[in-house]
């Protein structure tokens, strides 16, 4: 467009600039003309007037008056000649020579004296020098028609050359403007294309995000389910065994003799290591997975968490939870009994606080939980452990809300919202 | 005098003819029956009429708290011992609230059980030393964390001694005739012993008793 603009400026001064050329050339030119016509006129009408007078004197003063006609006349041409168009070259040639010839008429005649002068001038004056004038007239006349011709010519000229700037307008506008076109589509295109990208990749970044999610929710589940069977397997397999093993070895020592020490020795070191394995797995499932959790539900596996981490730690851990909440489905129950158990183990860790508080409320459609402890609080905007993290997740999972409020020196509250299918 | 008859209910054979071969070591005692379930011991109790029960909680089909609660309420007669790996008290008060008078270790079984037994006939009640331990540390390591006082301060010296024989297993009117009080007498000092101590129930009188150490 701009190209095009410039273009067309540049076109439209050229044709003005040439158009004043043409014109000016033209008036000088026809002011030449003028004159020269002029000249030739006055210059017959002198050597009349020459031809005419008696007094010497007089008859002097026109053949001055005539030279200096002559010189404007000359000069006149020099001019016409120096605008000259090339059409009027052979005309203005042989005006040229006929007023040269007119001058040597005249300055012929200017040198007539007395009887011959009064004789053949008149002679002169009416014959050759009025057809030659009248040949230079016209002469002076054609010049002036081609003239006028060339001058109608460049205007011709000029308007072609405006027709052809229109049109190079047109054509430049018209390309211009499916240059747009084109841009406009390829912008869109591609925009459009991009669009579909980024909506391709936001489901994509989503569509991952959500698989994370389940992913982890599965990984959660799954391992929830493992510490369920490995405890359940300890407990009830080799617990179990190691118990009858036990008891066998209380019956093998009563079968023994009193007599032999050594076997009953031995007999009593077998207890004591079966006795102290018992133990060992007894904790070891309680730690993976509490049966009570299983057996009896949320509250009691609470409770034995409180007094675990109060035995352990020396944390007053108080429970107030309604014992209806134990009847809660088994993905519920799980999930808070880990956030009572993330949420106490981080008090134990980081608060050093002297009492929690976990609190179970259940009403019709959700249930609530907080686990709330006086200890020395933390920026909860800035930091966000791993251990929060998993508890959000799972709370999310369950389509619940998961808050920490916590400020420095102000405790540190976690509270969940879950929402219970009805 | 006549044998105790016994129902053994565990899951684990290996469990079962362990206690089998230790029961019939002794002279007055017999294992009339053996169930591998919850629900097979509540069939047999019923069908065998045994004095006592040796259950284990963590049983197929129906758990042994369940299976104590059904026996207990089919035949009142039974006496159900709870012969477990759980030593949390959650197992214990569940067990005791199901009507179970015994809660013993697995793995203080061998040691423990024929005094179990034997406390059980005779209407008391009888916990593994390792239990009574468990429970007195909870109770107390509870009362020091919560900062509240023992209330059994604040039990008069007849209450104390209601207190005692109802945990023991005494029924009101064998309590009545022991102190020499009146019926009406022995159970407004039992509700006021509830209300003084904030228990709702006589398993948790029991536990309680345990705990402090009064029974055995």
């Amino acid at each position: 467009m701009l190209v095009a603009g410039a273009d067309a400026l540049l076109v439209l001064r050229q044709v003005r600039t040439s158009d004043a050329q043409v014109r000016d050339l033209y008036l000088r030119r026809s002011r030449a003309l003028d004159q020269v016509r002029s000249g030739i006129y006055q210059s017959a009408i002198v050597m009349r007037d020459y031809l005419l007078a008696v007094d010497p004197g007089i008859a002097d003063a026109q053949v001055e008056n005539w030279t200096n006609i002559r010189q404007r006349t000359d000069a006149a041409m020099a001019e016409c000649a120096a605008a000259l168009d090339p059409a009027e070259a052979t005309p203005f040639r042989t005006l040229q020579a006929e007023v040269n010839v007119y001058w040597k008429l005249l300055e012929l005649i200017s040198e007539m004296q007395g009887k011959d002068k009064r004789n053949r001038g008149a002679a002169y004056l009416s014959s050759d020098l009025v057809r030659r004038r009248t040949a230079m007239l016209a002469l002076v006349d054609r010049i002036d028609q081609i003239s006028t011709r060339e001058l109608n010519s460049g205007d011709a000229k000029l308007n072609v050359t405006f027709d052809r700037l229109r049109l190079r307008l047109s054509v430049m506008l018209g390309a211009t403007l499916g240059a747009g076109l084109l841009l406009a589509t390829f912008t869109i295109r591609r925009t459009l294309h991009l669009e579909n990208e980024l909506q391709r990749r936001y489901e994509e970044g989503v569509r991952a995000h959500q698989e994370l999610k389940e992913l982890s929710a599965r990984l959660v589940s799954a391992q929830e389910e493992e510490r369920r069977v490995i405890s359940r397997e300890l407990h009830d397999e080799i617990g179990q065994s190691l118990s009858a093993l036990l008891m066998e070895a209380g019956n093998a020592a009563a079968s023994v003799p009193q007599d032999s020490a050594e076997v009953r020795r031995h007999v009593e070191s077998i207890k004591k290591l079966a006795e102290a394995s018992v133990n060992v797995i007894r904790n070891m499932t309680l730690l993976l997975r509490p049966s009570m959790l299983d057996d009896f539900g949320l509250v009691p596996a609470l409770e034995w968490q409180a007094r675990e981490v109060s035995k352990r730690t020396g944390l007053r851990v108080h429970v107030a939870a309604e014992e209806s909440a134990s009847e809660l489905p088994d993905e519920h129950k799980t999930c808070i009994y880990r956030v009572v158990q993330e949420a106490l183990h981080n008090c134990a860790r980081h608060s050093h606080a002297r009492s929690v508080k976990v609190v179970v409320q259940q009403g019709p459609s959700k249930i609530l939980l907080s686990v709330e402890d006086d200890g020395r609080g933390f920026d909860a905007r800035r930091v966000r452990g791993l251990g929060l993290v998993g508890m959000e997740e799972r709370v999310n999972h369950l389509g619940g809300a998961f808050e920490v409020q916590s400020r420095p020196g102000a405790g540190t509250r976690v509270a969940v919202e879950l929402p219970l299918a009805s | 005098m006549c044998a105790i008859r016994i129902l053994l209910a565990d899951d684990h054979t290996v469990m079962r003819s362990g206690l089998r071969l230790l029961l019939e070591r002794q002279p007055n005692l017999e294992v009339v029956g053996e169930a591998a379930d919850g629900r097979e011991a509540v069939e047999l109790a019923e069908e065998k009429k045994p004095d006592v029960v040796v259950m284990d909680i963590a049983m197929p089909r129906l758990n042994g708290v369940e299976a104590a609660r059904q026996i207990v309420s089919r035949s009142p007669q039974t006496a159900v011992a709870i012969l477990s790996m759980h030593s949390d008290e959650s197992y214990v008060i569940r067990s005791l609230k199901a009507g179970a008078r015994a809660y013993l270790l697995k793995d203080s079984a061998e040691a423990d059980l024929i005094a179990a037994i034997h406390a059980i006939t005779e209407g008391k009640s009888f916990f593994s030393p390792a239990v009574r331990r468990i429970l007195k540390e909870d109770f107390v390591h509870h009362l020091n964390e919560v900062g509240a006082e023992d209330s059994y301060e604040l039990l008069t010296k007849r209450e104390r001694e209601v207190l005692q024989l109802v945990a023991e297993g005494k029924s009101n009117k064998e309590v009545a005739s022991l102190l020499n009080l009146s019926l009406y007498t022995v159970e407004t000092h039992r509700t006021h012993i509830l209300q003084k101590l904030n228990l709702h129930s006589v398993p948790e009188l029991i536990l309680y008793a345990v705990r402090k150490g009064i029974i055995s």
